[in-house]
């Protein structure tokens, strides 16, 4: 039983990380990224690439993840600040989003093949008993990264002034940058940390899931599900919704058949979705703070996280 | 007026004309393909298929403003229904046609509903979890053929005596798209068109105008399933079907379809789909390169034509016209007339209007013991912790004008929104000419005869103003909605478009506005002929009791005083009104009695000189 939990908090992890990716880009934008298992996958077929030519896994995997930092950058600029600037509220970005994702893979698939590559082996294999259950150095890691990245977001984002800025371009673009926010460079900020998370739970999950092209649907959909469990207003509660996530479909495949993954996680957001539409760790928040705004009360504190 | 009325038939016979005409060149073309190669029957019955799914698409997304992401799932239920019916279960896919529409049908219904709890993205989003789900049963059942997917199954051919007209199938898959095209076309035209974009441009003004908003989102959205679902039973023919032509991204590629055609428009979404389904076939290259140009022709239609091709065409369209309407305007026309439009547009041309007729339920010496409203210790709050009113008590007598008054915060509009039905008070009783209202919908109470404009006016902007005005009608006239799937074709339909074009137009020449207005786009009149649109929109269905807020807001002093005629007017053909207003001088004239809110809280409540004359009012409101 410890290790399922175990085992699917390491994957939940990375769904987690790919969930945050999708979360801090609409917490600051209001868009949602959906290339953002692109860039996942980005990051991989990057790393992969550049070590079939033999570079070392610490000079691959950097340039990976600059990539993919660079690559959410890119489709902030090319496919979501043109359909922003005459419409803020429509959803012309989720189209945009969903053609680049389609060239990214596409892309992909043409430069190296649709079959898999290996990925740099880096900590998995090297196994530690834990309490009568086994662990890969590498699933540890990720368990580790992903909590000081969730840790290290919520504290930059409420404690510094840097963070609260950032909440106030989330609640209102014009009025922030009428105080003198600069919108833009947030939304780039954004853009390039979405990425660059979404490039973590690649070169995390590399050595498992080889080097695919397609694989940025897959890791794409898993995040998109795990921010629909945690719910979309706060980065913090989707890192939440992706451990949820990775312990259920462990447990479903453990328990029920291995197969079950597949199909058990829908079940979870379907659940979710009829109880609580805004996410099992939204749901107060949100209610509150609709009510809220239907008064038109004074903003007040801002929603503490619940995680 | 009734020139036009004369000159209708004359037109009517002449579209009816061009319509067979064209019908007459689809039969035409259908026979033409029905004898065509396999190779061209394949590509253009896949478009024809994708035609009919996006244009159920487009009377959600377009019309009722609901993004849906979920039909390709629909579609999907469509396609692999009609297959498993025939493969699995031996039946005939006539008598899978039914079963599937109607049962895609009702599973839109469940997803329509699920609109009524998640708005705008939640809503794209649920959906596109939809698809998701489906895709992933469709890839995981061993019914469904797994990732391989299921061989189409057979369609009948014609029998000996009419194997003339050729593939059988093709007739099938053009009678299809026939029938979606008639009845989104009779849609479009019907009365329940502008009462749909209402419901998605304003969802207030449409449930006080008297339309069940929910219910009719919920019905639009099943009958768009249906179609997506008869989409599906036409695709399923046409090859293989395999989970990957139903995924997440096939939801967004019918988007595009539609968003490229032009969303909202007659033609677009057939255009779009054609496109969009003939182009890859056309260019034949690597499919990968395929799929690169697919997304970039994704990205490149969203950031450089979101009003798609016929939307560009349609705005050239109206800038030419605008153009030759300025020149015509200049040949006939008047300088002085639009001087005068400067000062007095609003000019009322008593000669020509009857005067509304009276309310039937007016029989004064019956009623006037009983109020035509009356509201008793009404609390309300919105969060539960701050108070916006506090058991406050409005008694207006019938055919009477009732000013309501008080500074900014005082729950005015709360107040008339708890009148109207767009909120529900927790305490208190509203009762309406004697009954008990407090627990109707604002559509019931709209049909009780109790109609009211916004502070803001938010009407339908791409509509013309006669436009807006008729959706007041809806709930003067029975069975749009069902009538409105054949509109034109239903001599009753067409007429009452007629009584609702001419009543619509008589309501806004009553207010003063000249025929120019009327058919001009809201989006493009000023803001004081909005808000008198908007009263037209009120006053068109002869309601008993009238709530207006704040009708003066932007007007200018001549026509606050146009204003304050109308409203002595209908008040003395018997309607009761209640005004709220901050410019008391208004107030203090033509109001008979004048109710004072403080801080939710009932100061005073008496004739204008009392009201005047108190200390309290004078102290929270006055400020003397």
């Amino acid at each position: 039983m410890l290790q399922v939990l175990l085992t699917g908090l390491a994957t939940g992890a990375i769904y987690g990380l790919v969930a945050m990716g999708f979360a801090v880009v609409f917490y600051v934008t209001r868009v949602i990224n959906f290339a953002t298992g692109q860039l996942l996958m980005v990051a991989i077929m990057i790393t992969a690439g550049l070590s079939t030519l033999h570079w070392p896994a610490f000079a691959s995997i950097p340039v990976g993840l600059l990539a993919s930092a660079v690559g959410g950058v890119l489709i902030y600029f090319i496919a979501v600040r043109p359909v922003l600037r005459f419409d803020r509220l429509s959803f012309a970005w989720l189209v945009s989003t969903l053609g680049v994702a389609i060239i990214l893979e596409s892309g992909a698939a043409l430069i190296w093949g649709t079959s898999s590559l290996s990925f740099p082996q880096l900590l998995n294999g090297n196994d530690v008993k834990f309490l009568g259950s086994a662990l890969t150095w590498q699933q540890i890691t990720t368990i580790m990264l992903a909590i000081a990245v969730t840790a290290g977001f919520e504290v930059f984002r409420t404690k510094t002034l840097f963070g609260k800025l950032g909440m106030a371009i989330s609640a209102d673009p014009d009025i922030a940058s009428a105080m003198g926010a600069n919108v833009t460079s947030y939304a780039v900020l954004a853009f390039a940390l979405g990425g660059l998370l979404a490039g973590v739970a690649g070169v995390l999950v590399g050595p498992i899931s080889f080097a695919n092209p397609y694989l940025g649907d897959t890791y794409g959909i898993y995040g998109f599900v795990a921010l629909m469990i945690g719910g979309i207003e706060r980065p913090a509660a989707s890192m939440g919704g992706g451990l949820v996530l990775g312990i259920l479909s462990t447990i479903a495949s453990t328990y029920i058949n291995p197969l079950a993954s597949d199909w058990f996680p829908f079940v979870v957001v379907i659940a979710v979705l009829l109880l609580t539409p805004n996410g099992v760790f939204m749901s107060g928040g949100a209610l509150k703070r609709s009510l809220s705004r239907a008064v038109r009360s004074s903003t007040g504190a801002a929603p503490r996280p619940t995680l | 007026m009734s020139a036009e009325l004369l000159a209708q038939p004359k037109a009517a016979g002449a579209r009816r004309a061009l319509w067979l005409a064209t019908l007459a060149v689809y039969v035409l073309c259908t026979l033409e393909l029905a004898h065509g190669s396999s190779y061209h029957q394949g590509l253009l019955l896949v478009a024809a298929s994708f035609a009919i799914l996006a244009l159920s698409l487009d009377l959600v997304a377009g019309a009722t403003g609901l993004y849906s992401l979920g039909h390709a799932g629909l579609f999907a239920i469509g396609a692999y229904g009609t297959t498993i019916l025939q493969a699995d279960h031996g039946w005939s896919v006539f008598w899978a046609l039914p079963v599937v529409v109607v049962a895609v049908g009702l599973v839109g219904i469940v997803i329509g509903a699920l609109s009524l709890r998640v708005s705008g993205l939640y809503f794209a989003i649920t959906t596109l979890i939809f698809t998701i789900i489906v895709n992933v049963l469709l890839s995981n059942l061993s019914i469904t053929g797994g990732y391989q997917g299921l061989p189409s199954p057979t369609f009948p051919s014609f029998p000996h005596a009419l194997a003339h007209l050729g593939t059988a199938l093709v007739w099938a898959v053009s009678g299809c798209l026939l029938v979606t095209v008639t009845v989104i076309w009779s849609i479009r035209s019907s009365a329940l068109y502008p009462v749909l974009l209402a419901i998605r441009d304003s969802e207030p003004f449409a449930s006080s105008a008297g339309v069940r908003t929910a219910a009719t989102r919920v019905l639009v959205f099943g009958l768009s399933a249906a179609l997506a679902g008869l989409a599906g039973w036409t695709f399923s023919f046409l090859g293989f079907i395999t989970p990957g032509q139903f995924n997440s991204t096939a939801s967004i590629n019918i988007l595009v379809m539609v968003i490229l055609g032009g969303m909202n428009t007659r033609l677009g979404p057939i255009c779009g789909a054609v496109f969009v389904s003939l182009f890859p076939v056309v260019i034949s290259i690597n499919p990968l390169w395929q799929e690169i140009l697919f997304g970039a022709i994704f990205v490149f239609v969203i950031v450089f034509v979101p009003e798609g091709f016929v939307g560009v065409v349609a705005r050239a369209g109206r800038r030419i016209g605008r153009l030759l309407a300025d020149r015509r305007v200049d040949l006939q026309s008047s300088p002085e007339r639009a001087a005068a439009a400067q000062t007095r547009p609003f000019e009322i041309d008593r000669t020509l209007t009857d005067p509304p007729p009276s309310p039937v339920e007016m029989a004064p010496s019956a009623s006037s013991t009983v109020p035509a409203l009356e509201a008793r210790g009404i609390s309300f709050s919105y969060t539960g912790e701050v108070q916006v009113l506090h058991k406050v008590d409005l008694v207006v007598s019938p055919a009477t004008i009732h000013g309501l008054i008080g500074p900014n915060g005082s729950g005015k509009s709360t107040l008339v929104n708890l009148l109207s039905g767009q909120l529900s008070c927790q305490e208190g009783t509203i009762s309406v000419k004697g009954q008990r209202v407090e627990h109707l919908r604002a559509w019931q109470r709209a049909e009780l005869g109790l109609m009211r404009t916004f502070q803001t006016a938010v009407m339908v902007q791409e509509l013309t103003a006669q436009d807006n005005v008729s959706i007041g009608l809806f709930s003067q006239f029975r069975r749009i909605g069902s009538r409105s799937l054949a509109w034109p074709m239903i001599p009753s339909a067409r007429r009452d478009s007629r009584k609702m074009a001419v009543a619509s137009a008589e309501a806004l020449r009553h207010l003063g506005l000249d025929r120019s207005w009327a058919r001009a786009r809201v989006a493009d009149i000023p803001h004081g002929v909005q808000q008198l649109t908007q009263l037209a929109a009120a006053c068109v269905s002869h309601p008993s009791i009238l709530i207006l807020d704040e009708p003066l807001a932007g007007l200018s002093a001549g026509e606050v005083d146009e204003v304050a005629t109308i409203l002595r007017e209908l008040k003395a053909s018997g309607v009761t009104i209640i005004v709220v207003e901050h410019q008391t001088r208004f107030i203090f004239d033509v109001c008979d009695k004048v109710t004072v809110l403080a801080a939710g809280e009932l100061i005073k409540t008496g004739s204008a000189v009392e009201v005047r004359g108190d200390d309290r009012v004078r102290e929270v409101y006055l400020g003397q």
